[in-house]
């Protein structure tokens, strides 16, 4: 139990790093990058969703 | 200088272009070799027994989707010297690096499963029980990667697409008329029946199977393990170039092979086609069970790769096969751990293979257009790529492939909520 706890205390350390380096996007947001990536949210929330409702009725 | 001295002069040019290219090429190759892996193997399979060659000419509009769109990871590498997951970490934030991550994890692991299914299902035909073949696809993975040298592996991957290509002579034995090939290949068509859900459907995996995350991710991780420079780019193209081309030969013959013996028979996947050529040709039906079998293997070895790259690029760990095991702990900790599990779940009882089999490929192309964006996106910052950022041409053809993935993907989720729509 010990050494699960201190595993995943080690990922959870290594993720907080992760996310601390890659705090701010580096590339310059010029308006195709921004609308390039509110496109992509839009997109992906609606496919995903659509996807994991297809697998949901096919699994039941 | 003399007509035979520019003849020598010529002559050796070409044999030292050549030597660098044999040392250069081989990233571009596998991952395109290994893109006809066993769901894409599955894939020509049903695609040839449902429509016949009416298909052969969308295969060969794939391949230059396929390569316009992997060259870009090439120049990637080669100038930013770091991998895809890094890359996409570092130049749009924590939030998109793990969404990314994350899809690469998910898709990686599914379609590992399907690696496995393909790789048990193929050996089944020759009476080996799955366990043995789950046991055997671990020894050769484990025992190609733990050389810790890239080009020992890189060779040994280089014989397994060398093997892939066994579907060619199967497609030369049934001797296709060169009159139905050309018009199926050079003309436009779809089958009797029309654009239905189904063929709609097959259009859509052929397209998953033809360039998928994993690919970007591998090609752009291979490059950078290599070594490849920004001078080695044109040769990594010609590298990238033979392997669509070897990817389109490999889906065209297969497709012939099932389309003109199968046609109208029922094939579920791969190793049914196999088992259902056998009698009308042994050696057909075993060129196809082996070269699905390879073709798993392929496919297993590029994409648990594709995953433990990633992993190591962003959390910062050792990551090349350059490095032995105890350098790289983690990495090969990973490797065998996306092995071990991918492996396990086929040798389950029960569990749902066909489901995941079907859903793989359509996920992968659902999940496709993030991973294209971000790479076209990378591509245009000049920062970073300097005088090989995308031209306006290389922009015109990748966003046009990006925006037609994203209208049929949009179409494929309409039609999953409206099964009629198109019948």
């Amino acid at each position: 139990m010990k050494l699960l706890a201190a595993i995943w205390n080690d990922l959870a350390t290594r993720v907080r790093a992760v996310n601390e380096k890659y705090r701010e996007p580096r590339i310059p947001m010029t308006p195709m990058v921004r609308m390039s990536l509110i496109g992509l949210r839009v997109y992906l929330f609606t496919l995903v969703g659509l996807m994991l409702f297809k697998f949901v009725m096919l699994a039941r | 200088m003399d007509f035979p001295s520019r003849v020598y002069y010529g002559y050796r040019r070409a044999l030292k272009a050549l030597g660098l290219f044999f040392a250069i090429a081989g990233p571009g190759i596998i991952v395109m070799v290994a893109d006809n892996d066993a769901g894409g193997i599955t894939t020509y399979t049903t695609t040839g027994a449902q429509t016949g060659l009416h298909l052969l000419w969308f295969l060969i509009l794939l391949g230059p989707v396929a390569y316009f769109v992997q060259e870009m990871t090439v120049r990637l590498g080669a100038v930013t010297k770091r991998g895809h997951a890094e890359a996409i970490f570092d130049s749009f934030g924590a939030f998109w690096g793990w969404f990314s991550l994350l899809d690469l994890v998910v898709t990686d692991w599914l379609t590992m499963i399907t690696e496995f299914i393909g790789m048990t299902a193929a050996l089944s035909i020759f009476h080996v029980p799955a366990w043995v073949t789950v046991l055997i696809a671990w020894a050769i993975m484990g025992a190609m990667i733990t050389s810790g040298r890239y080009w020992t592996w890189e060779k040994a991957a280089l014989v397994f697409c060398v093997i892939n290509l066994i579907y060619v002579p199967a497609a030369f034995m049934i001797h296709p008329t060169v009159h139905e090939v050309l018009y199926n290949s050079l003309v436009p068509h779809f089958p009797p029946g029309g654009l239905t859900n189904d063929l709609f459907f097959l259009l859509m995996a052929n397209i998953g199977t033809t360039i998928a995350p994993w690919m970007l991710f591998f090609q752009q991780s291979s490059v950078v393990d290599k070594g490849m420079q920004e001078k080695d780019i044109a040769f990594g193209k010609l590298d990238t170039a033979i392997g669509a081309l070897l990817t389109v030969v490999v889906a065209m013959v297969l497709i012939v092979v099932t389309g003109k013996l199968l046609y109208g028979v029922q094939v579920d996947d791969a190793a049914a086609a196999a088992v259902k050529l056998m009698p009308i040709s042994r050696y057909i039906g075993t060129f196809v069970a082996v070269g699905l079998f390879d073709a798993g293997l392929l496919g297993a070895i590029c994409i648990s790769l594709a995953s433990s790259w990633a992993f190591g690029e962003v959390f910062g760990w050792a990551h090349s096969l350059n490095n032995n095991v105890r350098e790289a702990p983690w990495f090969y900790a990973y490797y065998a751990f996306d092995l071990l599990l991918a492996g396990t779940v086929v040798l389950i009882p029960g569990a749902p293979l066909v489901l995941i089999t079907l859903f793989v490929q359509v996920i992968a192309t659902t999940l496709l257009p993030a991973a294209l964006v971000f790479l076209i996106l990378l591509l245009n910052d000049e920062k970073t790529m300097g005088p090989y950022k995308n031209t306006l041409f290389e922009n015109a053809a990748n966003i046009g492939i990006t925006v037609l993935i994203i209208v049929l993907s949009t179409a494929y989720g309409v039609t999953t909520l409206f099964p009629n729509l198109l019948k």
